[in-house]
């Protein structure tokens, strides 16, 4: 961010700050830091996404406050039960926010509940007032950041949103031409590797912008449709592509380039189509349309390969064809934006609904911040005098929710923030608001202590830095229009905080360790739990399970098989390979590569059982198939028992075995088949469920290799 | 012969002698569990957590007796 773009942004939210606290004092209000709080959390850099938070973060404030009324006004004498209904609503709301929609709406919703309920439990007849307090300071603090972001140096999010979708298929043309590299032997496998990680940085920057753009930017908003359609055309390319790469060390020993007869041609069609999206996001018009391709391999030379190799072929040929599809309705969807030509209409699949899955990881974070609420409930309770008194539980359930939903962040992550934070607003106030008279200096002290904050910490990296800093010198000046000046509020606030981190540090406890290393190893095995139901929950005939319970458990597993990849890369981050012995972070990205391409290979073979078959083959192998089931199985078992058990030898020596035998079944089976009708198709769909089967072995045999190559002791040892 | 209890001031705040030991209990728990994490002898423990609090509680005792007075 260039200095004059700090600067402009650090004014803007200063001159909001003093502009709300002039207006809330002068209306009398009580309580203007809300005001100022809602001023903070609500400056962001571009307008959409201002707007954005300010209306998730009103709407989430009346949402609670409302809440907040009904509890106090039904359970006003029965602190039990209305510490229950508030614990329960709260984690609610913590479950809730870790979901996609919405999730600042629901952590807003959340702790203004509980900073009602607690700021009018003394005093439940105000509590109404109270309510309303929070939401007109709320709403005054919203509507001046957003008057103040409109006509002061607007930022609108085009710009960015632009250059960052340019990026980003610019990223995805190269990705691609580094995988069709490796495909034909002779790519660097670091250079996707950083390829992969910057696309999905440029992914997750693309959808916030096309977020705030949508209503920052009217032309944006006008083909919102279009853009949603093709980000979500961008996202499955990307599986896409993974899927892809993850199948080629299946193809070592195939010469993928004489095999296939148009590969060149499949190439070529394919880097046209990357070269044409970029050219019409950065406005210019196509000069070339694509053409429907297909790639073909040669049956002739085909002859010659075993039947798992034509099926390793078979699964490429799919993949290939998948990335043909959302390649060409990638670039209709661009063409549609860019005006250059109307898209054909396409029939989304309509979205399958297994009803109400628990993720357990949330529920864990609901379990971790209910319990630090009644923690701090019980201390209020029979102990009494505790610093900041009632605010020890709002705080409470406020770091709670934060931790809840991310509980990779140690506790000791704010000790510093806090302290230097408390030290400083408390210099501030008790050595030179007190020296102040009138609101032109009160005024002329927010503008310069917000303006030096925002300045200070305008990154992106820094906006956790920027909005507690704000938070606590607000919180610590308490200005009020009938302003007092005690120790008491410093040395309250000061020691409150260490009395909420012991609570947070009690409960991240409970009920799992919160060891990074420790986390990863219980997904891991969560993992190959959910591999070893999921694989028994294939049907035969491909059907879903008739029973609701049926379908419910395979929702919940595959659920837990698509997800678990990326939660154990995000604990990955936090593993510190310093304190183990044998473990490099590389060796554990690699690891977690490795679970993601088993969770593509059950996806893919997946999709497969669902395809029609021809019925004699289904009848020949069902034995085999059931056999091979049946042993992968048992290696997830295995697995799911002890991830680290882990040795290649011992893997290929249970797997080879049994596609041996598959191999050779196959095989005898085909070789009647002269006598049976056995069209193209029903060759097709057998070779790609033959690949989807051999994928699946290969992906474990290949995490093998991968967790064989980190010492797991120092892992299991308990630290401190 | 051990210290008279005492309230500890600093710039005219008074702080009881129990809060200034509990700080310093909390710092040498914090260092020992460090260098017991160096030499991989908390290996040997249970649940290190708890053994903290117990550290933390025996050092708040031990400076409390012996140096702060409380």
């Amino acid at each position: 961010m260039n200095r004059g773009t700090k600067i402009k942004e650090a004014f803007k939210t200063a001159l909001a700050m003093t502009i709300t606290y002039g207006i809330a004092l002068e209306m009398g209000w009580d309580k203007p830091l809300w005001a100022g709080f809602a001023v903070a959390f609500c400056s962001l850099a571009t307008i959409g996404q201002s707007f954005n938070k300010a209306v998730l973060r009103m709407s989430g404030t009346i949402v609670g406050a409302g809440a907040a009324v009904a509890m106090i006004a039904l359970f006003a004498q029965q602190r039990w039960l209305f510490i229950l209904f508030l614990s329960t609503y709260v984690g609610f709301c913590t479950y809730l926010m870790g979901g996609a929609k919405h999730p600042y709406f629901w952590n807003v919703s959340g702790f203004v509940c509980v900073i009602i309920c607690m700021g009018a439990g003394p005093d439940s007849a105000n509590a109404f007032q109270l309510a309303i307090l929070r939401a007109q300071e709320t709403g005054l603090g919203v509507l001046v950041y957003s008057l103040v972001s409109l006509l002061l140096w607007p930022t609108s999010s085009r710009a960015q949103f632009d250059t960052t979708a340019l990026k980003l298929a610019s990223t995805q043309h190269q990705l691609y031409r580094s995988y069709f590299s490796l495909m034909k032997g002779n790519g660097d496998e670091g250079g996707a590797q950083t390829l992969k990680t910057q696309e999905l940085n440029e992914r997750t920057r693309f959808n916030q912008l096309l977020d705030a753009a949508q209503t920052d930017t009217y032309e944006v908003w006008e083909a919102r449709r279009q853009w949603r359609r093709y980000q979500g055309q961008i996202s499955e390319l990307t599986e896409a592509m993974e899927r892809w790469s993850g199948s080629f060390s299946e193809l070592q020993s195939l010469d993928v380039q004489t095999l296939c007869s148009n590969m060149d041609s499949f190439d070529a069609e394919m880097d046209l189509r990357f070269t044409q999206i970029r050219r019409m996001l950065a406005n210019q018009s196509p000069d070339r349309h694509p053409n429907a391709i297909v790639p073909v391999f040669d049956e002739a030379r085909l002859l010659d390969h075993s039947h798992f190799q034509k099926a390793a072929l078979a699964v490429t040929r799919t993949q290939l064809q998948r990335m043909e599809a959302l390649t060409r309705s990638a670039f209709d969807s661009v063409r549609d934006i860019k005006g250059f030509g109307q898209a054909a209409a396409t029939v989304a699949d309509a979205p399958r609904n297994d009803g109400f899955v628990l993720d357990p990881d949330r529920a864990a974070g609901v379990v971790r911040v209910v319990m630090t609420m009644w923690l701090a409930w019980f201390a209020l309770v029979y102990i009494g005098q505790l610093p900041g008194g009632t605010t020890v539980l709002t705080m409470a359930a406020v770091l709670g929710m934060v931790m809840g939903g991310t509980p990779q962040l140690p506790v000791s992550l704010f000790f510093f923030p806090v302290a230097v934070s408390t030290f400083f607003s408390s210099l501030i106030y008790i050595y030179l608001m007190p020296q102040l008279s009138t609101f032109m200096v009160l005024g002329l002290l927010l503008f310069t202590v917000t303006f030096a904050i925002c300045y200070l910490f305008a990154a992106p990296q820094q906006v956790l830095a920027r909005l507690w800093g704000l938070a606590m010198f607000l919180t610590i000046a308490s200005i009020s229009n009938q302003q007092s000046y005690s120790f008491l509020v410093v040395a309250n606030t000061a020691l409150m905080f260490p009395v909420v981190f012991v609570m947070l540090a009690i409960t991240a406890c409970i009920p799992f360790s919160p060891r990074p290393e420790r986390a990863f190893l219980r997904l891991l095995r969560r993992f190959f739990r959910s591999c070893e139901a999921w694989t028994a929950c294939m049907r035969r005939d491909g059907r879903r399970p008739v029973t609701s319970y049926g379908r419910w458990k395979q929702a919940y597993h595959s659920r837990e098989v698509s997800s678990l990849p990326q939660k154990l890369g995000a604990w990955a981050k936090f593993i510190d390979t310093r304190a183990l012995p044998g473990t490099s972070p590389q060796k554990v990205q690699q690891l977690v590569a490795r679970v993601q391409a088993i969770t593509y290979r059950l996806q893919e073979l997946s999709e497969a059982r669902t395809r029609q078959h021809a019925s004699f083959l289904v009848q020949e192998l069902s034995g085999d198939a059931r056999t091979w089931r049946l042993t992968v199985r048992k290696n997830f078992k295995r697995l799911s028992q002890n991830p680290a058990a882990s040795e290649k030898k011992n893997f290929q020596i249970g797997l080879t075995g049994v596609m041996k035998h598959l191999e050779a079944r196959v095989k005898h089976t085909l070789d009647r088949a002269e006598n049976k009708r056995f069209s193209a198709r029903d060759g097709e769909n057998f070779y790609s469920l033959l690949g989807a089967y051999r994928g699946v072995c290969e992906a474990l045999e290949d995490y093998a290799a991968s967790a064989g190559a980190i010492d797991w002791t120092p892992w299991r040892e308990e630290r401190f | 012969m051990k210290p008279i209890p005492h309230e500890f001031a600093i710039g005219g705040v008074f702080m009881p002698p129990l809060l200034i030991a509990s700080v310093f209990g909390a710092i040498a728990a914090v260092a020992t569990a460090q260098l017991l994490n160096r030499v991989r002898l908390s290996k040997y423990f249970f649940y290190p957590p708890l053994v903290f609090l117990a550290l933390t509680v025996v050092y708040t005792i031990l400076i409390g007796t012996f140096i702060m007075g409380i």
